[in-house]
């Protein structure tokens, strides 16, 4: 066999590996055609070979963290509505249902104006409340052509319809066939311009199953929820972009308006085209569709500043199910100059089999179930450098603990070796060519880049960054930010006995 | 618009003066009007899908091949169509974890740590996929390494070590996920429900039990790794950034001196469903409960009207047509119980396969959600799909063609796959003629003959005593115990 051909080729790649030079990456070489509108809406524009498809993804800067206290998961149930049609799509009688909004509210806000009384909220109440909503949202029915949106591009054939909304920003996104694509500027500016929150309520439910289904129900959503209330006391990134369960129940349609208002202005959104198209004609279409919408208030950023920690944060979480670590360490936002050798030392401690902490707890010792280390909630602001792990027992969290406590010891006093280092250059160089293989995933990028960075080429370049990290870097980041008192700990445990069967609906 | 919100009133009716101000007659029209109006006059899309090379090594091995240099990239897929199914039942554990133990478990001449080590030096995707019936192993990454790809991956197929530090690692591994199957209720609910719809039959098992894993040993996985990965009618795919001839070279290298495959395996054993009505109960104390309902759904894939108006059916029941599917608008929109609320109709090319609805409520709508379920099914015969309908479901048929060719990784697995399936080579072609030619008759025809809502078997993970009203309600309950789900 080919073993000892491999194992010479494996040393003389070491010995030789280029450096990659301080020449642009793949991906800032891309065409891609920037066009403002004088609205400030920003259209990132890329011709791609392949079959005649297109894919469009609108990210707004309007996320989780732009939300005011109250009203949590407000950025998220709004993406919900704008699959909800305007005053000319999905509806048969617009005035009508307009006639019905405010009866609907007027029992909505009474039924919040009853669960605000906490204990002493009288539950019959709130059951007729619940019921008389219900009977008049159904009665507004008779008005609305549901799910009209998703009808005209499901006929059309549309793909990949849906849309996200994460800490920093919202994003809608489909691709059509390239025939179609002048769809969605028609669909795409009416619903940007003119949302009718339509169906308000019942989406609200479920939203709230959604809550259960990705939180309350799973033993990790409940723990990463806990972990980051823990971890950021005072930056909004502390709090679930689902939002509070109390909060998402009592969000009313006025306030899920003002937010789009606030936020939802031309200039504060950025849309990426990526595909089989002609940019002459998508920016015609632009400007025909999308320039007459009155740009909104500027974006600004959130005040709000994690304060230092002051000392080691640790929280239990008890659930009935097997112990889960989760520990997060305060690191800077994504553009600051360390965070590429972060990404490294990430790499090193948990990318892949040969990686320390995978190689020692899960291949050698069988501690761990599984290791892996990340940057979230966001990338925007400071976040938190996160390890995860789950024991195998009789190990325990404890021995996790300590053994990723060694390691980043380890880094702070020895340098990383160079196989490692070239390791993940050569990783780095195959993602950065891969990342630019599928055209909806490109506009994905493009738009996030553009949005949070205001430089659609700023992704790009980390891929760079990443190749040029020093041994060096890796060993004074791992010095910088993996104190005890940045950390926080939190630990999911089985309760003493099994929690008594009853029902938190 | 927002002007039905007093305390946004004044800007909303800003906005809109404004907008009339300064919009163009165009944008005011009405939307509905004007995506008919668009939809009319688009001009048919023009596009020949490429076809992949086909070539047959000496030995007999089907290869598709399809360049593509727009980044130096290279994509290297084998598989076969038979899995731990066919495994005699002695070899089933073996067979489960065969797929991992080839990633990790190192070759003859190369230790597993050094086999970690090119792996990941080299940026590689490599790994291997032992399934119900079928077995794929995978190489991606930088063109210019393709001999050390397809080296390593040869090598790793052909002279698996199975070391047994990295057994004594699987097991560790299995006995840990043995530990955790009950931590989530969806975990719970899919291994319930295998249980219940296939029985003994090995397509229960969906995992291994501890005691099956430390049972392993180097020589039983060299014996399954042998029988699960050998040329007989394996085919194999490449895509990216090489030379055909090249490759196709390079291949009869690799493969020369590969022996036939050993004997002793098995067809997949009969399927026998069982009949509802049935209700199942698994009590896990959670506020939202998980439904799973279902019953044999019939239906074979076959160039037949009758498979073509079933998928049509699946389509506006629950698959396909998304929110506009009946479930999700009658289950989600309509009554807000459900985040998510599908259906699947399954079907093989050799067998029926299951049809299966889907949803989580929170636990004090669950019966409510369930006979709502049933109502929704039952109304594929008592309120028949439209010709608007079924024409939703054509219609995205045909626009939406052109997502399947997209890349050449979609088209060389897609060609692939018919083979595998032993469905012709034109499949594609005629599927989407299959589904334009059916009529709302015939889907009602389909579901009135296949679509039992009165004898669905359901099963369900929650807290029974949170629920809206008594489960039994729905017909006889059992309920079966988190531990007597067998894996």
């Amino acid at each position: 066999m080919r073993c000892r051909r491999l194992t010479a080729a494996l040393a003389l790649a070491l010995g030789t590996a280029p450096l990659a030079a301080q020449q642009p990456s793949a991906g800032e070489r891309l065409p891609v055609v920037k066009y403002v509108l004088p609205n400030g809406m920003t259209f990132l524009l890329l011709r791609k070979e392949g079959a005649p498809t297109v894919s469009f993804v609108t990210q707004f800067r309007a996320g989780g963290v732009d939300e005011w206290t109250g009203i949590s998961g407000t950025a998220h149930l709004f993406e919900h509505m704008l699959f909800k049609g305007t005053p000319t799509l999905g509806t048969r009688d617009y005035a009508a249902e307009q006639r019905m909004f405010p009866r609907i509210d007027t029992v909505a806000d009474s039924l919040t104006a009853e669960f605000r009384k906490g204990a002493s909220a009288d539950t019959t109440v709130m059951a007729r409340l619940r019921a008389r909503l219900r009977a008049l949202e159904d009665s507004a029915r008779q008005y609305v052509v549901s799910n009209e949106l998703d009808r005209v591009l499901t006929e059309n054939g549309a793909q990949n319809l849906n849309a996200s909304t994460s800490n920093d920003g919202t994003n809608y996104y489909f691709a059509l066939p390239a025939n179609r694509a002048e769809l969605w500027f028609v669909l795409e500016s009416d619903r940007v311009r003119n949302p009718v929150l339509r169906e308000f309520y019942s989406e609200r439910d479920v939203v709230m199953e959604e809550r259960r289904l990705r939180v309350e129900t799973q033993p990790m959503g409940l723990l990463r929820e806990e972990f980051s209330e823990a971890a950021f006391r005072v930056h909004p990134y502390g709090r679930p972009v689902v939002g509070f369960a109390s909060e998402v129940q009592t969000l009313s349609r006025n306030a899920v308006l003002e937010y789009f208002h606030k936020y939802y202005g031309p200039n504060n959104a950025v849309v990426a085209i990526t595909g089989d198209i002609d940019t002459t004609q998508m920016k015609r279409w632009a400007d025909q569709y999308f320039a007459n919408i009155p740009a909104g208030e500027p974006y600004r950023p959130v005040v709000t500043q994690e304060p230092p920690q002051h000392g080691e944060r640790r929280i239990e979480v008890e659930y009935d199910a097997n112990p889960f670590v989760l520990i997060g360490y305060h690191v800077p936002n994504a553009v600051h100059a360390d965070a590429p050798a972060l990404r490294v030392l990430a790499s090193i401690l948990t990318g892949g089999r040969t990686s320390r902490l995978v190689q020692r707890l899960v291949v050698r010792d069988h501690w761990a179930a599984q290791v892996s280390a990340g940057q979230a909630p966001g990338a925007r602001y400071p976040r938190l450098f996160m390890f995860g792990a789950a024991p195998i027992a009789p190990h325990t969290t404890q021995e996790i603990e300590g053994a990723i406590y060694e390691e980043l010891e380890r880094l702070q006093r020895e340098p990383p070796t160079d196989f490692e280092m070239q390791r993940i250059r050569n990783s780095a160089e195959y993602g950065s060519l891969s990342r630019l293989d599928n055209a909806f995933y490109l506009a994905i990028q493009l738009a996030s880049s553009e949005a949070l960075w205001n430089d659609w080429t700023r992704t790009f370049r980390d891929d760079g960054a990443v190749q040029r990290v020093t041994a060096e870097d890796v060993q004074r980041v791992a010095r910088t930010y993996f104190s005890r008192t940045n950390r926080t700990v939190a630990t999911l445990v089985r309760p003493p006995r099994p929690a008594p069967l009853g029902g938190t609906n | 618009m927002a002007t039905t919100l007093r305390p946004v009133a004044a800007a909303a009716l800003l906005a809109a003066a404004s907008l009339a101000l300064a919009a163009p007659a165009s944008a005011q029209q009405d939307t509905r009007a004007r995506v008919q109006q668009m939809v009319a006059q688009f001009q048919p899309l023009r596009f020949t899908p490429p076809t992949p090379r086909q070539v047959r090594l000496s030995n007999g091995v089907q290869v598709f091949l399809q360049e593509d240099h727009s980044l130096p990239l290279l994509n290297v897929n084998l598989v076969r169509k038979v899995g731990v199914v066919n495994l005699p039942d002695s070899l089933w554990a073996a067979g489960w974890q065969a797929d991992g133990l080839m990633r990790t478990g190192g070759t003859t001449t190369l230790p597993p740590d050094s086999v970690d080590r090119l792996v990941e030096f080299y940026a590689l995707g490599l790994g291997f996929q032992t399934g119900y019936e079928e077995s794929s192993a995978y190489v991606s990454g930088l063109s210019r390494h393709r001999d050390v790809m397809l080296g390593l991956l040869f090598d790793m197929l052909r002279n698996p070590r199975n070391d047994s530090s990295r057994i004594r690692e699987t097991i560790a591994q299995v006995e840990e996920s043995w530990r955790r199957r009950n931590d989530q209720p969806a975990s719970i609910l899919n291994r319930a429900w295998n249980q219940v719809m296939y029985g003994d039959h090995p397509l229960a098992k969906t995992m291994s039990t501890p005691e099956e894993a430390r049972t392993l040993t180097p020589d039983r996985l060299r014996t399954v790794d042998a029988m699960l990965f050998c040329p007989d009618r394996m085919i194999v795919g490449v895509t990216g950034d090489f030379d055909t001839r090249a490759m196709i070279a390079k291949l009869e290298e690799s493969f020369r001196g590969w022996g036939r495959c050993p004997a002793g395996m098995r067809p997949t054993p009969p399927v026998r469903y069982p009949q509802g009505p049935r209700v199942v109960l698994i009590e896990k104390d959670v506020n939202q409960s998980n439904i799973q309902m279902g019953q044999a759904g019939g239906i074979r894939v076959a160039n037949t009207p009758e498979y073509f108006a079933a998928q049509v059916a699946d389509f506006l029941l629950g698959g396909g047509g998304g929110f506009n599917s009946r479930l999700l608008q009658r289950v989600r929109s309509d009554s807000g119980f459900a985040y998510g609320a599908y259906s699947n109709w399954g079907a093989e090319t050799d067998r029926e396969g299951i049809f299966a609805a889907s949803a989580a409520t929170r636990a004090n709508k669950t019966v409510g959600a369930i006979a709502l379920m049933q109502t929704v099914i039952a109304s594929m015969v008592s309120e028949p799909v439209t010709a608007s309908d079924v024409r939703l479901a054509q219609d995205n048929e045909t626009n939406s063609f052109i997502f399947g060719f997209e890349s050449p990784a979609q088209i060389v697995g897609r060609q692939i796959a018919y083979a595998l399936d032993g469905l012709p080579a034109n499949w594609f072609d005629l599927y989407l003629r299959g589904i334009q030619t059916v009529t709302p008759e015939q889907v009602r025809q389909v579901v009135e003959r296949y679509l039992h809502s009165d004898r669905l078997i359901t099963v369900v993970v929650g807290n029974p005593t949170a629920f809206d009203r008594p489960l039994s309600t729905l017909g006889p309950v059992t309920t079966m115990r988190v531990e007597d789900i067998r894996r």
